[in-house]
């Protein structure tokens, strides 16, 4: 049981999808403008993250090497089609604000880049777990990342306000702004990582 | 089929609208892999090469199998598939080729199949080139060449940024940025520059 | 790894002063300028300087102090990155502006690289850029010059397609006109950089070869045909001048070699000329020099000279 727990923390931290594998930039770019979206982003995500891992751990041995990965975009693309029709059902507000990458969640790098690198080689249950970090990892980093964009950027938290009379710096809901704030954001852990060497 | 139209795309996709520091598609290795210049050159060519393969064949997918069955909605899917049969291919030809790049390259070279640029471009061709569900006269030539640019200006941010990652790693850059999060500033810096072509109007 | 050193490492230099003496040299180039900004524009733009200045500073030395590195504030390139800043800045901005301009300018255009000489952008440039994308409001409300009310930048009127009849060649050149602090004074601009030529600390390949290429693009590429366009026009509007002179001629962010020099000069000529003509930004000069400073790295590598003996 303990082995599972650290497989899952590892995606949070360790191997971060964001700050540390440096995959799924794209949409995070794109989402990470406000806690809102970067929630549900994450959510959608993860969903797509573990049923892929698990049914691609499941189906590993069947599937032949040299055609694996068209193979894994049809597991994938599934499972984000599932996603696409219950968030449109269940949640049509933030299916609306994200808009094309709900969709683009097939070409998300973190859920293709755990099939082939973990699911086609571990077992079932740890897949399980390895897609549950990756994915839990993803949406805190969303969080973080549009934490900081919203508020600076356009002066609200949750859509909220937050001081009267900021003016908010609009380069960060741009694209380079995202990037800013990931390169000082990484910055910033090395300098905590080395602090407690 | 006008010399102009040609013109127009390969300045577009170079330099005004370059695929990564103005549409923001193909990120990941772009940070990932441009550390030095001979890697990233042999990742420019791989993805130039699938762009411009993909932009041929989703082209006559489009054409010939989703517009005459009304099947224009399964765009995504169809074209992802075909991609990643592709890259399939691509990861074969390298692997034989030169295994030491196959393992530099890690999971970065199948993850050109979720590359964003080449989804984006293969989808931009459809849009541009194709109206009412009809082929404009030399969509295909135009579609074709796009591909081939869109590959270009991926290898020109590539080019950019290796250089500038090579050259600062005789530096000696502060402990907590080096590798990636100078990268990403960089990239950042990279693209607020770019900002520069928005809003062009030839 | 052999193929991995050059030679020489960047800045370079020609004489045995040190960097803090050129930069010095800079600096005092450059005031008549800022006189002259403050002259036309009031004392608002004599606060925007001070501020710009003072604050890069201030930011060195703290990030300095953080990282225990030596203390440099004083070797003059703060403070001609402050001052660069602040001449690149409309005269009314609220205070604020400048010091996050030269924080950003500073903390990232330099000193996260490694600080001087180490920096790939202009970092004076680097701050606008960023001032620019987060308030453009702000970056783009300009002073009608000897008044309080505010007026658009020749290059904007054009962009607009209005008429610039009322401005004539000479208004441009003594700086009669709507723009940022440092730029409009092409007169006191020029006063400085022939100091700097005469001492040595400027060399003509970059803002020759730039200016020129602004020049030739936008005469061949005019409004009513080819061969029409008003190229003294575009020479003595917006930042050219500024940024041919005093900023693509930055030791650290520009080529080493003569001819990497002048590739360097027609590149920024050609996107500055592009993007003033087609693209949706009245002036491209920040974003010209920008890319080219991207580019820097690669030109140095294909231009440097051969190592006598090396393949």
């Amino acid at each position: 049981m303990k082995k599972f727990f650290s497989e899952f923390l590892r995606g949070i931290i360790k191997e971060n999808p964001t700050f540390v594998l440096v995959l799924g930039l794209c949409p995070t770019l794109a989402v990470s403008v406000s806690v809102i979206n970067g929630i549900g982003m994450g959510i959608a995500a993860t969903f797509v993250l573990l049923g892929s891992n698990i049914i691609i751990a499941m189906l590993k041995n069947i599937i032949p090497d040299r055609v694996r990965i068209p193979c894994y975009i049809v597991v994938i693309a599934t499972f984000v089609t599932i996603n696409e029709m219950v968030m449109k059902a269940y949640s049509p507000a933030l299916n609306r604000a994200l808009g094309i990458y709900v969709p683009l969640i097939v070409v998300n790098c973190i859920v293709l880049g755990r099939a082939e690198a973990y699911a086609s080689k571990n077992s079932v249950v740890n897949s399980l777990f390895d897609g549950l970090g990756m994915g839990v990892g993803f949406t805190l980093a969303l969080i973080l990342i549009s934490a900081i964009r919203e508020f600076l950027g356009a002066g609200k938290l949750l859509g909220h306000t937050v001081i009267k009379g900021f003016q908010p710096a609009f380069v960060l809901g741009m694209p380079s702004g995202a990037l800013l704030v990931i390169g000082l954001l990484l910055g910033f852990f090395n300098v905590l990582k080395s602090k407690k060497e | 089929m006008n010399a102009t139209q040609f013109l127009t795309i390969f300045i577009s996709a170079v330099f005004i609208y370059n695929v990564i520091l103005s549409r923001f598609l193909g990120l990941c290795s772009f940070v990932a892999i441009s550390k030095e210049t001979k890697p990233a050159l042999a990742m420019s060519l791989s993805v130039m090469f699938v762009t411009t393969m993909a932009s041929i064949i989703t082209w006559f997918i489009y054409r010939f199998l989703l517009i005459p069955f009304g099947l224009t909605y399964l765009r995504t899917i169809s074209f992802i598939l075909v991609i990643a049969t592709f890259v399939q291919f691509v990861e074969m030809v390298i692997r034989k080729i030169s295994p030491p790049m196959y393992r530099f390259f890690g999971i970065y070279l199948p993850l050109i199949t979720v590359n964003c640029a080449v989804l984006g471009v293969a989808v931009l061709n459809v849009d541009m080139f194709f109206m009412n569900g009809k082929a404009i006269p030399g969509s295909f030539y135009y579609s074709l060449f796009q591909g081939i640019c869109v590959g270009l200006g991926y290898t020109l941010a590539m080019l950019l940024m290796s250089g500038i990652r090579e050259r600062l790693d005789l530096c000696n850059v502060p402990e907590a940025v080096k590798d990636f999060p100078l990268a990403f500033i960089i990239a950042s810096i990279m693209s607020l520059s770019f900002l520069g072509f928005n809003g062009f109007k030839f | 790894m052999k193929n991995k050193f050059i030679v020489s490492v960047s800045p370079h230099l020609h004489k045995d002063e040190s960097i803090g003496k050129i930069m010095w040299m800079v600096v005092i180039s450059l005031i008549p300028a800022g006189l002259a900004g403050v002259f036309i524009f009031g004392l608002k733009a004599f606060w925007v300087i001070i501020l710009g200045v003072i604050s890069a500073l201030v930011t060195e030395a703290i990030l300095q102090k953080l990282t225990k590195k030596k203390v440099t504030i004083w070797d003059g390139s703060a403070v001609l990155t402050g001052l660069l800043l602040a001449y690149n800045l409309p005269p009314q901005v609220p205070f604020w502006l400048p010091i996050i301009g030269s924080v950003f300018a500073i903390a990232i255009g330099k000193q996260v690289f490694g600080g001087l000489g180490q920096n790939i952008f202009n970092p004076a440039l680097v701050g606008r850029v960023f001032l620019m994308a987060s308030w453009p409001k702000y970056m783009t409300t300009f002073l009608k010059p000897f008044d309080a009310i505010t007026s658009a930048t020749p290059l904007a009127l054009l962009k607009e397609g209005k008429l610039i009849e009322h401005i004539s060649y000479l208004d441009l050149f003594l700086g009669k006109r709507g723009g940022c602090i440092g730029e409009v004074c092409i007169l006191a601009l020029l006063l400085g950089a022939l100091f700097l030529f005469i001492r040595g600390y400027l060399s003509w390949h970059i803002p020759i070869t730039y200016i020129f290429s602004v020049g030739l693009f936008t005469y061949i590429f005019g409004p009513r045909g080819l061969f029409t366009g008003d190229w003294l026009f575009h020479i003595l509007s917006g930042g050219l001048i500024l940024g041919a002179f005093f900023m693509a001629t930055d030791y650290v962010t520009s080529p080493l070699t003569r001819k990497g020099q002048i590739v360097f000069g027609i590149g920024c000529g050609l996107i500055t000329a592009v993007i003033r003509l087609w693209g949706g930004y009245p002036e491209g000069v920040s974003y010209a020099i920008l890319m080219m400073n991207a580019a820097t790295p690669i030109i140095d590598r294909y231009t440097k000279n051969k190592i006598y003996g090396t393949k």
